[in-house]
């Protein structure tokens, strides 16, 4: 039986990436009591990096939300692993940090990183409501142009 | 007696150096409950700080490898006070946040962070495995060509 976030995924018409191993010597998750780790997931769609490139120079705002979003979506995928595959047990997304690589004088890192933080109100309600910080990076991993990590709470 | 981890340390040839001052008003960790956070570390030994630069331009990428090893001998160092000094209370490395400082086109931070996971994986076997962020800073305190910081669980 499909559980209430899963309905909700499904309502929504969005498809679940796999959760993707680490891009080097980490892990994509660590529990320690009810709180889960992410670690910082990049803009990779079927094992392809997507949005490569700097935000406010070659990447526009409307593309680098859909990045941020991408990144929010690959995190649902890990905190669905960390729970066993039961969406439902997560309590709250406690944490997310957003990482923007943007141009010197780039403002509008909140615009961007809300691609994800929306994508977590619309898929948990008021449990993906989030405390969370957005700056910009000088330099990304392999150079895509954002890169989001999150902590939640599990039951 | 020298415990488990203090062991393993000598056997792999790894002095800790001593912990690091704070740089500013702030201290250089905290613990609530079983978790601690740790400030941001650098590749120092003790006061002197053997590399400065940018990794890509004047510092090699194994030269940042090795720096981010030396920090992460820095976070043991903190986490020793933090544990009173017995490191075999660490029961695992939750989450490692890593800045490499670097041009706005480098890309290869996880090679350079992983100088840092592969010593704590090397050092604490399954339990220094982590969850991870990885980003490009364009520029770092004093100069110093990696930053890390992390939370862990002890006991």
């Amino acid at each position: 039986m499909a559980g209430k976030i899963e309905s909700r995924l499904q309502e929504l018409g969005i498809v679940l990436p796999e959760a993707v191993a680490a891009l080097a010597n980490y892990v994509p998750w660590v529990q320690s009591g009810n709180n889960v780790w992410i670690a910082g997931q990049v803009p990779l769609v079927d094992g392809e990096l997507q949005h490569i490139g700097k935000v406010g120079s070659g990447i526009e705002m409307d593309e680098a939300q859909a990045a941020a979003r991408i990144c929010g979506l690959n995190i649902i995928a890990q905190v669905k692993a960390a729970c066993g595959g039961d969406l439902d047990r997560v309590v709250r997304c406690l944490k997310v940090g957003g990482y923007v690589n943007a141009v010197a004088d780039f403002g509008r890192h909140p615009e961007v990183v809300n691609g994800a933080s929306d994508l977590m109100v619309e898929v948990f309600g008021e449990a993906g409501r989030h405390a969370r910080f957005a700056v910009g990076a000088g330099s990304l991993p392999r150079q895509v142009s954002v890169e989001i990590d999150a902590v939640f709470e599990v039951a | 007696m020298a415990g488990r981890i203090e062991a393993r340390l000598a056997e792999l040839g790894h002095e800790l150096p001593q912990p690091m001052a704070p740089a500013g008003t702030y201290v250089g960790w905290t613990r609530v409950g079983n978790i601690v956070h740790i400030a941001g570390q650098g590749p120092v030994r003790g006061t002197v700080i053997p590399l400065q630069g940018k990794v890509g331009q004047g510092v090699s990428l194994e030269e940042g490898r090795e720096a981010a090893a030396l920090t992460a001998l820095n976070l043991l160092a903190q986490a020793r006070e933090a544990c009173e000094g017995d490191l075999d209370r660490i029961v695992r490395w939750l989450k490692l946040f890593g800045l490499v400082n670097c041009g706005p086109d480098f890309g290869e931070h996880p090679e350079v962070i992983n100088g840092a996971s592969d010593l704590l994986v090397e050092v604490f076997g399954e339990a220094g495995r982590h969850a991870r962020s990885a980003i490009g800073a364009s520029d770092l305190p004093m100069g110093i060509p990696v930053e890390i910081d992390a939370v862990i669980e002890v006991r």
